[in-house]
């Protein structure tokens, strides 16, 4: 489970985060919903401890991450927007190292990475250098990095950002299984229809504030709108708002 | 720190940076390659002067008037040869060497001490023809001295009336010492290589990671910044030593070579010697990798980190210029300056003067404070949200 509690984050005088709360629970998919300059990829961020907690706190099953930021990481996975992966060396190998650096046994990180070949099927690329992946493929390889060592919750910042439809398709598939598995997945997007068709809760946040939060059905019903789109929109004050930027 | 985690990384970026073809290439061709080219040319430009130094031909324009001096040559063992025609003009552009021009009166007024003999040459050209005006002068002298003791002798007189004192040469440097100063090349490239033999890889795991993005996922593992960059500068450290090993690998080859350029008497490097040149410069090499690395890390991309880490590269080669054109005696305060004092501990081993515990112990002190101060700055910086975030 991953909590967030009235997070706050300042870049000097711009105001990325400004109070953000929320919880993703076990077994369920909560989705991150906002426009871009939200404070999504901020929010993510402060719980990877990329980013100092300005304000508030977060943590993740019970870790507080600003007490014990290593310990935190142990217990999730992360994807952000940087998916870098080591061009002169395999699939495999870039997946591996970061196994070894999370101490998990050849063994248990072969068994995971071929479950994960499996699902994203990448049995042709895994022993070729990653020099000249396409877009899909490379993101393949940063999320079953990230999650090699199986964690409990799972955040994906913007995943299906650049990707084709099968890869979309297959990544879908993957945060279900996820998902059945019984892991927390927190899944941010600025894409209403993705969140819409994966999410069993949403977090709607615009300007670095939460201004929904609820099943598909609650937020429909809370903002008084026949489709998701327009609640989004008429939540997230798109229309009308002035959107901060993030740093 | 963790151990497992410093392996890990270590190992990951040798396998990573020996798979890099491009730079391997670079590193052999600047590095290995270069320093016993210049040595071996070096080797060759030093004899052909000692050649010239012992030549017995000289060129002298109208020997013919001067039948005494042509015999004092030939006693000498001397070889005259006729300059080229227009020798002036060759002089000028360094295509001929210096002349000495005989008078047509010479055989008339020699008699009566009048003689003018002209010694041409281009002193603005720093080849090896300036050897034989020094030759040239020498045998004129000699010649003066001869034919004036025997004026001397004729008429009654001792020649020794014309010298109140004699001169000796009593030159204590050894051929040795004379070698090092002619050999500071040696030192002065192998410290450069010990600067760019691992500039490649100390950039590409700090601006390389920002650059390609690898760095923020790499952060997202639950790994102390500190025990990441001791990794990396693990792997780092280990290719400049590598490299340093390479050069010097080199040199030890080329100098087996040396006697084939009747140099042996100067470049001889005893084991001893050439194990004191690669302690001093094994332990350079680390230091400067750390530092390059500290200052790559503030570089976006691979470009900027290598303009940032280029500065460096001409500050550390200004130093010896510091040390030649400061007239710098050796002394203990050197020995905690970075090059200064690698430079004057190798030339210290290489004159053959005597070395110290200090001479090693202070810049190695120095290296290692070097390496951890450096490293402890990248993990800080490390934490800092403009460098995990500012990708250009």
């Amino acid at each position: 489970m991953i909590e967030a509690r009235n997070l706050g984050k300042r870049f000097g005088t711009v105001t990325a985060v400004a109070d953000v709360s929320f919880r993703a629970e076990s077994g369920a998919i909560t989705g991150l919903l906002g426009p871009n300059g939200a404070g999504k990829t901020t929010t993510v961020r402060m719980i990877g401890s990329l980013v100092s907690i300005g304000g508030g706190s977060a943590s993740v099953d019970g870790i507080d991450v600003a007490a014990d930021p290593m310990r935190a990481l142990q217990h999730c996975g992360l994807l952000t927007d940087s998916r870098g992966l080591y061009t002169r060396l395999t699939a495999r190998e870039n997946i591996r190292y970061y196994a070894q650096l999370r101490g998990i046994d050849a063994t248990r990180s072969e068994r995971t990475l071929a479950r994960f070949s499996d699902w994203l099927d990448m049995g042709a690329i895994l022993d070729r250098r990653t020099d000249g992946f396409s877009q899909g493929e490379r993101v393949k390889v940063a999320i079953t990095r990230a999650l090699i060592h199986e964690p409990e919750n799972v955040i994906l910042d913007e995943p299906t950002n650049g990707l084709d439809v099968m890869s979309t398709r297959a990544l879908r598939e993957l945060i279900r299984r996820l998902r059945a598995e019984g892991r927390a997945v927190l899944f941010s997007s600025h894409i209403m229809q993705e969140v819409a068709a994966l999410c069993d809760r949403i977090v709607i946040i615009a300007h670095g504030r939460v201004v929904a939060t609820g099943s598909p059905e609650e937020i429909l019903a809370e903002s008084g709108k026949t489709s998701l789109e327009d609640a989004f929109v008429a939540l997230a004050g798109i229309e009308s708002g002035n959107p901060s930027e993030p740093a | 720190m963790n151990r497992l985690q410093i392996a890990t990384v270590a190992r990951k970026e040798l396998v990573d940076h020996l798979r890099d073809k491009r730079t391997a290439t670079m590193i052999f061709l600047l590095s290995v390659l270069m320093g016993p080219v210049i040595l071996i040319g070096f080797a060759t430009f030093l004899s052909s002067v000692e050649k010239k130094a012992e030549a017995r031909e000289v060129f002298i324009a109208g020997a013919q008037h001067a039948p005494q001096l042509r015999n004092f040559l030939a006693r000498q063992d001397i070889t005259v040869k006729d300059p080229a025609a227009g020798y002036r003009d060759l002089i000028k552009t360094g295509k001929h060497e210096a002349v000495l021009e005989v008078p047509k009166e010479f055989e008339a007024d020699f008699a009566a001490g009048k003689v003018t003999l002209r010694l041409v040459y281009d002193d603005t050209r720093q080849d090896t023809g300036n050897v034989a005006i020094g030759v040239l002068r020498r045998l004129v002298r000699d010649f003066n001295a001869e034919v004036g003791t025997q004026r001397l002798i004729a008429r009654g007189v001792s020649p020794q009336v014309l010298r109140a004192v004699e001169l000796q040469d009593v030159n204590l440097g050894t051929p040795q010492q004379r070698a090092a100063q002619l050999l500071f090349m040696i030192p002065f490239i192998t410290l450069i290589v010990c600067v760019t033999g691992c500039t490649a890889v100390a950039i590409d795991v700090t601006a390389g990671e920002r650059e390609r993005g690898s760095l923020e996922p790499l952060l997202l593992n639950p790994v102390n910044r500190l025990s990441l960059v001791a990794g990396k500068w693990i792997a780092v450290a280990a290719y400049a030593i590598g490299v340093v090993a390479l050069t010097m690998a080199g040199y030890a080859l080329a100098l087996q070579f040396m006697p084939l350029f009747r140099l042996q008497s100067v470049v001889s490097i005893s084991p001893m010697q050439f194990l004191g040149f690669g302690i001093t410069m094994l332990s350079f090499a680390p230091a400067m990798g750390a530092l390059q690395m500290l200052i790559a890390t503030y570089g976006r991309t691979f470009k900027e980190a290598q303009t940032y880490v280029s500065y460096l590269v001409t500050a550390v080669s200004m130093v010896p210029m510091i040390s030649i054109f400061g007239q710098l005696k050796d002394a203990t305060w050197q020995l905690f300056v970075p090059m200064l004092g690698q430079l004057m501990v190798i030339t210290r081993v290489l004159r053959g003067d005597r070395i110290d515990a200090e001479h090693f112990a202070i810049p190695l002190l120095v290296n290692a404070l070097i390496c951890a101060a450096a490293v402890v700055a990248i993990a800080r910086l490390l934490r800092r949200e403009q460098i995990i975030f500012g990708r250009a």
